[in-house]
């Protein structure tokens, strides 16, 4: 086997290696995070620690409280419901905006 | 005969299930999310970041793009996501469908479209994973066995087959990932953008 991994195409080399360590980070215990946290003097169980760090996703956690994300899921299940009281693609559609828009443009 | 009305709805249930799965993720899967992110984001131009990876990640759970199965824990599904949009990117860079120029020939012998593909991406990938390569190396520069072990698992080996190589036992094996792991959760955890 070899020791060196330039000996491979970069390219194929590196997409094994990444999906091959990727198992590493998902089965990583929340001891082992914390350890690794606290080599780097982090402690990510403060409020504010700086492992969150870049995280834009993390207060995007606080979208899953908002009201935001309720509007999301709940038009989402009105759209799942309506097409499943619907099999046959009857139920009424929105007017596309788009289609009001021309009409408009051409009385002008 | 009347029909029994369907009591449960699976697409509305998935939707609500997703919803349910993304709420519950914790602090520390946030944690184990961005050193996932920072690992695929790797090997990609530096325009595209970790954290787009991530954020794209969770818009295709929530539009309902990607459907998680009931087995799969969120995290993993969303590591996957991200794996694929790796994948994705420099297949739509190196000329994948729809990214290829094309030109006609004219010719009565010839009369079909030849796809072109860039040449300069290919170099550009290759230029960039081997950046990449040359920093994972220095991750695990003070641990020879790791860097063995990588140079297995870039070779397509199994662990079997590594430890087979390697001549080292199950437990040697074992507590080198556990090294790797800690090296990976450390540089994952660090503040920088890419």
């Amino acid at each position: 086997m070899r020791t060196k991994l330039s000996v491979i195409e970069p390219q194929t080399a590196l997409n094994r290696i990444l999906d091959a360590l990727e198992c590493e980070l998902i089965d990583a215990s929340d001891d082992e995070i914390l350890e690794a946290a606290k080599d780097l003097g982090m402690n990510p169980l403060m409020k504010g620690s700086a492992a969150f760090l870049g995280l834009h996703t993390f207060s995007f956690a606080e979208f899953f409280e908002s009201e935001a994300l309720r509007e999301v899921l709940a038009r989402t299940m009105q759209i799942a419901a309506a097409t499943q009281r619907e099999p046959n693609g009857d139920a009424r559609q929105p007017k596309p905006k788009r289609t009001i828009e021309r009409k408009g443009a051409a009385d002008k | 005969m009347p029909q029994i009305p369907q009591l449960v709805d699976h697409r509305v249930l998935n939707t609500a299930e997703t919803a349910l799965a993304l709420k519950l993720i914790s602090r520390m899967d946030f944690l184990r999310l961005k050193t996932i992110a920072r690992w695929h984001a790797r090997g990609l131009p530096p325009d595209v970041t970790w954290d787009d990876l991530l954020q794209e990640a969770f818009t295709r759970v929530i539009v309902g793009s990607r459907r998680k199965p009931e087995d799969v824990s969120m995290v993993a599904f969303l590591a996957g996501i991200m794996r694929s949009l790796r994948a994705e990117h420099w297949r739509r860079v190196r000329g994948g469908p729809g990214s290829r120029e094309t030109l006609r020939i004219d010719h009565q012998d010839l009369s079909r479209a030849a796809a072109l593909s860039d040449p300069a991406a290919d170099l550009e990938h290759a230029l960039i994973a081997r950046q990449e390569l040359a920093a994972i190396e220095q991750l695990f520069a003070g641990d020879p066995l790791a860097l063995r072990i990588l140079a297995g698992l870039a070779e397509g080996h199994s662990a079997v087959q590594i430890r087979a190589a390697l001549k080292i036992s199950k437990t040697e094996y074992d507590s080198a990932r556990k090294r790797m792991r800690r090296a990976l959760l450390r540089e994952g955890l660090t503040c920088a953008q890419n």
